[in-house]
């Protein structure tokens, strides 16, 4: 028999039972959604972060006092202060481009009568190798303005406080009652991390720690390099500066950490393997599931139309029509249920990503795949069914009741 | 084609036995000797469980003996393998059945197309050949319908439509009448006997005399064997 003429009555028998074909086909459905959902949104949310993190840029690292990320943030240890600073600045590491100390406290700030309570960035000139900060009024900081009362607003704050479209340059604000002139308005362009900025304000280091937060301690150091390819050397040779100014010897735990978007960048690649592993595996035990589904309905269907087979036989059916039939059958289910799934997946990352805002990326390699793994289930799990059918003997099943 | 009276269908010392359970078995036919010719029209009679259909689905190559010898146009086919015989049954052997003779969810068109797929008939002949079959039992006007969507005597014969439409060397219809009224029952028989006219064999099983009597011979089997095979002298027609 001719492959659409197999088709064609394959597809007519799955109509016949409509309801039973769609719910056999609902775990081959879920499967392939979960998929091309998972994977799609996957890529996404990977474009997304890594798209993040390079606009940050791959030439520096950072340091944060702690010995892992999770002290970072609950504290205790020995903090970072500005003499590890100099101590950095004092090796005279040639590489090294900039080093950049930042602190942050949260405080009230108000002007106009208007009060908001912000985070608060101290931060030194050098800084702004690194922040790159796109002034929309004003100037950053500059050499001059390391013990100056100088704030420069984010421009979500200028607008809070001072209106729209309105330059505050000249202006001035209160934080802590303590009277800060306004220099300058920076905006960040559109990244995720980089509008945390437009919504703090940013002043000068030494005055945040003295006249503010009233402590020395520094939050991060992030140091720029001029050849990106020696980054590793130069995170070793600061790390060996600060162990041996903070007296830590080589065997010992440091109680700082040294990260880099690069090593970020690999973690978050290994946490992407792992988690495609994962859903592989996860997609796997619903299409298993699936597969045996269909089996069942499959077998159902053989002795259902043992007769039918019976007469196919009689009028000249030989094993291989019998078994191709049952088979196609089978696997027209399963790829319509992955055809289905991928419809669903594809919709499902679309809602997602405009929800979400991250990109809406569709893998074609993946939808193929999932169509692919759909038919193969079909004809895998269709095999052992439609063997029953073909090895039949005709008289069998003719007198079957 | 074998020439008229060429004999098509010998069985010699034919022996059918079913198991039953692990060490019974149940004989339904015991020590049949029949021969039938091209162009006969043969009913086999007798009485319910006798042997009729075992016999008819060995002479149909749909069932094998267990012991004896089974000629079909001289070759010995009693130790052929499955897909052979379904190659038999293709070309050579048309069946009518009394139930479920057509297959469900089909047009008629396509029930009687469908033994042409497996004997590979090109598609443009296809479509020529069934509307001929169908016209030929005065049943073109249904070849759109569903095949659960026309009488009993139009499923029988759209069944002798498809029997026909490989051209096969016999016609063996099981009880083709049995679940018919006497008149549609004698028009299915007309039928039958002017394709038997036309000089196609015909075998039928029936258990009542009047349909009997449209064949030209009648054999009676009574438990697996044979007790008279004779010419048909009352002869309708
Ligand atoms: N698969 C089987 N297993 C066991 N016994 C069987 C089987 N098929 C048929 N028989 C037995 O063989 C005998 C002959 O059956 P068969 O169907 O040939 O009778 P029949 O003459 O066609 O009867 P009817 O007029 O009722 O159709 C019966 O006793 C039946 O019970
Ligand atoms: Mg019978």
């Amino acid at each position: 028999m001719k492959p659409r003429e197999i088709l064609r009555s394959a597809i007519r028998a799955l109509r016949m039972n409509a309801l039973r074909s769609s719910l056999t086909m609902l775990g081959i459905i879920i499967g392939i959604t979960a998929v091309i959902l998972i994977s799609s949104v996957g890529q996404g949310a990977v474009a997304f972060i890594s798209n993040e993190l390079s606009s940050f840029g791959t030439n520096f690292f950072s340091i944060s006092p702690g010995s892992d990320i999770v002290s970072t943030f609950s504290g205790g240890g020995e903090p970072i202060v500005l003499e590890d600073v100099e101590a950095i600045e004092e090796a005279n590491i040639s590489n090294i481009e900039t080093i950049a100390p930042f602190s942050l406290t949260n405080k009230v700030v108000s002007a106009n009568g208007e009060s908001v309570r912000v985070s608060i960035y101290g931060m030194t000139p050098e800084a702004l190798i690194l922040l790159k900060p796109n002034m929309i009024y004003g100037e950053f900081l500059s050499d001059d303005d390391r013990n100056s009362r100088i704030v420069i607003l984010g421009s979500d704050i200028a607008e809070e406080l001072f209106g729209e479209d309105t330059d505050p340059v000249g202006e001035s604000i209160k934080i802590n009652d303590i009277r800060f002139a306004v220099t300058g308005v920076s905006k960040s362009g559109g990244t995720f991390f980089g509008s945390f900025f437009n919504t703090a304000v940013n002043i000068p280091l030494e005055i945040l720690q003295d006249q503010i937060a009233g402590n020395e301690e520094i939050m991060e150091i992030d140091i720029s390099v001029h050849d990106t390819d020696l980054l590793n050397e130069t995170m070793d040779e600061v790390e060996s500066v600060l162990r041996d100014h903070r007296n830590i010897d080589e065997d010992e735990d440091a109680d700082f950490t040294l990260t880099s978007f690069t090593a970020a960048l690999d973690t978050f690649g290994t946490i992407t393997t792992l988690l495609t592993v994962f859903i592989a595996g996860i997609s796997g035990i619903s299409l298993l599931v699936g597969g045996i589904g269909v089996m069942n309905i499959m077998l159902v269907s053989v002795t259902e139309r043992t007769k039918e087979i019976g007469l196919l036989k009689a009028i000249g059916a030989k094993r291989k029509d019998i078994l191709t039939q049952f088979l196609i059958e089978s696997a027209v289910l399963t790829t319509i249920g992955g055809i289905i799934g991928i419809f669903l997946g594809v919709g499902g990352t679309f809602l997602i990503a405009v929800v979400a805002g991250i990109p809406f990326i569709i893998s074609v390699p993946w939808i193929l795949l999932a169509v692919s793994i759909s038919t193969l289930v079909g004809v895998v799990f269709g095999i052992y069914p439609a063997r029953k059918a073909a090895d039949l003997l005709p008289i069998d099943a003719l007198r079957y009741e | 084609m074998v020439k008229k009276d060429a004999v098509l269908i010998n069985l010699k010392g034919i022996i059918k036995r079913y198991p039953i359970g692990i060490d019974d078995f149940c004989q339904a036919l015991n020590g049949v000797d029949i021969s039938i010719s091209q162009g006969e029209f043969v009913a086999i009679m007798g009485p319910s469980g006798s042997g009729k259909s075992t016999l008819m689905h060995i002479i149909g190559a749909l069932d094998t003996p267990t012991k004896g010898k089974q000629f079909f146009k001289g070759k010995n086919i009693a130790s052929y393998k499955e897909d052979h015989l379904a190659e038999i049954r293709n070309k050579e052997i048309g069946f009518v059945f009394q139930f479920f003779n057509l297959l469900p969810r089909m047009s008629v068109f396509e029930n009687v197309e469908r033994p042409m797929l497996y004997g590979g008939v090109p598609i443009e002949e296809r479509k020529r050949r069934v509307m001929d079959a169908l016209e030929a039992v005065s049943i073109a006007d249904k070849a759109k319908n569903l095949s659960n969507h026309i009488s009993g005597g139009q499923i029988q014969r759209v069944a002798i439509a498809r029997a026909l439409i490989m051209d096969p060397s016999v016609i063996l219809a099981d009880e083709p009448t049995g679940n018919l009224d006497t008149k549609t029952a004698y028009e299915i028989m007309n039928i039958l006997t002017e394709l038997n006219n036309k000089g196609r064999t015909v075998v039928i099983i029936t258990h009542e005399d009047d349909i009997a009597n449209f064949a030209k011979r009648k054999i009676k089997i009574v438990d697996g064997k044979i007790v008279s095979n004779t010419k048909n002298k009352k002869k309708q027609s």
